[in-house]
């Protein structure tokens, strides 16, 4: 018995050493040698990525890869390249990007201190921050109306852990995904959702009906969205971060900004002053 | 490039308390569960094999309705379905007192349940039908040939499957992370969200489901020897 334990561990350490053996290649030289750029993004979270009516993978951030990263990484590949997409959630996306499954997370990941020392972030593409979705007429209307309320989050979302630490009495459900939240949140499982407050506009615009549901409260934690890159590959984080920079300058990011939060968009999300100084302060303008 | 490790993640700050937490939930679920299963099971079983048809017939219905229907959908039955059929009093104390860890309970525990029947049912079906004659010429009942008789030895004969049944509840109460259970998966991802150290937390939580499945199979095969019946099968402790 004693034996077979002590084999595997040593199978457990062996498997964890030689993974990052696998990841020695840079992203440039992947990209270049296979012609495609594998991203990490998101089903289920309009209108970042999500299916569409017709069946089409598609959204914002999707829209920023194709037009602003994609053209930037041909560049200094020298060739076209191809985008493949992939589904993933917040407890997989890391994994999928140190394990080389994906090449870059497109997505609606919050840049962190904690995951900086994992992966590297590209410039931040967008600017929210967490905010509560509840039926019309709920009594919550803010983070300090959650104690002992039943409120559900995402698991591995920053959400959760601000919630856990700044109100502890609030009973927290997580949930893998959107979808499940809200259906609890639908047939009264919890009382609230939290999620970035742009996301549940994302989902109140999206849901059958509308008008059942508020987002309330202020923003009670801060959430900027950047792209996820493994780490320390500083050649194609240039890359990444001069497709954004063109975007920022061109306007051609505010163009794509416009079509999918703009008055016409899938939802309407002015960009606030701030956001846009915020943004632009990034490439030092 | 190179991926960083650092173990220490796994035992300083909250991880070590957490990864604890989860792996009650998940021994408290699974034990529940197996409870559940291994009493449906028996019955069901059993009640495969009897002659009275409209018994045969809903013992078939159980299993065969519960075993082909994936795991995860019944969780999101029992945890979706069920409670809106309930008056709005009732779900509003379930949905503060648990009901989430309830629903992953029944939805495990029915689910093996089915499984394990047939388990039980081949345990029953390899015992000469003489046995029965003889219990029954003996002047005992139906139930009594069947409680005293054929179930004793039935479970004695299928420890092997029933080991991997059980192994596989175990394994199997992960999916109750999708009804926000916060078994010993969900913490895992829970130290990875604190973390971002990933291969370090699936490390810790494959080790510990390692660990408990080594253990739960050391006991069985103890069991197994324990009360095997001599002379019934040719290499008593072979195993």
């Amino acid at each position: 018995m004693k034996r077979w334990v002590t084999m595997f561990l040593m199978l457990a350490v062996a498997a964890a050493v030689a993974l990052p053996a696998a990841a020695q290649e840079g992203t440039l030289d992947k990209i270049k040698r296979t012609g495609v750029l594998t991203i990490g993004t998101r089903t289920g979270s309009p209108p970042f990525a999500y299916i569409d009516k017709s069946n089409n993978w598609v959204g914002f951030t999707i829209d920023l890869v194709e037009q602003l990263v994609k053209p930037a990484v041909e560049k200094e590949v020298g060739k076209a390249i191809k985008i493949e997409k992939k589904e993933s959630t917040p407890p997989t996306r890391i994994p999928l990007l140190t394990s080389n499954a994906v090449d870059l997370i497109a997505g609606t990941m919050t840049d962190t201190p904690q995951r900086r020392e994992s992966v590297d972030f590209s410039l931040t593409f967008f600017y929210t921050g967490a905010q509560f979705m509840v039926k019309k007429g709920s009594p919550i209307k803010s983070i300090n109306d959650i104690g002992g309320k039943r409120v559900a989050a995402q698991q591995g979302s920053t959400n959760a852990k601000i919630i856990r630490e700044k109100v502890p009495t609030a009973q927290l459900r997580e949930f893998p995904d959107q979808p499940a939240a809200f259906q609890a949140l639908v047939q009264g499982q919890v009382d609230a959702y939290t999620n970035d407050g742009i996301q549940l506009y994302g989902l109140k615009a999206k849901s059958p009906k509308p008008d059942d549901w508020d987002v309330v409260g202020d923003f009670y934690s801060e959430e900027p969205y950047g792209m996820a890159m493994r780490k320390g590959d500083a050649k194609f984080k240039a890359a990444v971060d001069a497709g954004l920079k063109n975007g920022f300058e061109s306007g051609k990011y505010f163009d794509l900004y416009e079509k999918w939060f703009g008055a016409k968009g899938e939802v309407p999300y002015p960009m606030t002053p701030q956001v846009k100084a915020y943004l632009m302060k990034q490439i030092g303008k | 490039m190179q991926y960083q490790f650092k173990w220490s993640v796994l035992w300083s700050g909250q991880s070590a308390g957490w990864l604890l937490q989860g792996l009650i939930t998940t021994l408290e679920l699974s034990a529940l569960a197996w409870i559940l299963a291994v009493c449906l099971g028996i019955l069901a079983g059993a009640l495969r094999t009897v002659t009275f048809a409209p018994l045969r017939a809903a013992a078939v219905f159980y299993v065969e309705f519960f075993r082909n229907v994936p795991l995860l959908v019944w969780m999101f039955f029992w945890y979706f379905g069920v409670p809106p059929l309930l008056p709005r009093v009732v779900q509003d104390w379930l949905f503060n007192h648990g009901a989430e860890f309830w629903a992953a309970v029944i939805a495990l525990g029915v689910y093996t349940g089915a499984r394990m029947s047939e388990v039980i049912r081949a345990g029953i079906l390899s015992i000469p039908r003489t046995q029965f004659e003889a219990s029954l010429a003996m002047g005992l009942t139906v139930g009594q040939a069947y409680r005293l008789i054929i179930l004793p030895i039935a479970l004695r004969l299928i420890v092997p499957p029933m080991t991997n049944e059980s192994l596989n509840l175990l394994k199997n109460s992960s999916v109750a992370l999708t009804i926000s259970v916060a078994e010993l998966t969900f913490q895992t991802r829970q130290v990875e969200t604190y973390t971002a150290k990933a291969i370090e937390a699936l490390t810790a939580g494959t080790l510990i489901y390692l660990v408990l499945c080594l253990g739960i199979a050391t006991v069985m095969s103890r069991l197994e020897r324990r009360f095997a019946i001599p002379g019934l099968i040719a290499r008593v402790g072979a195993g």
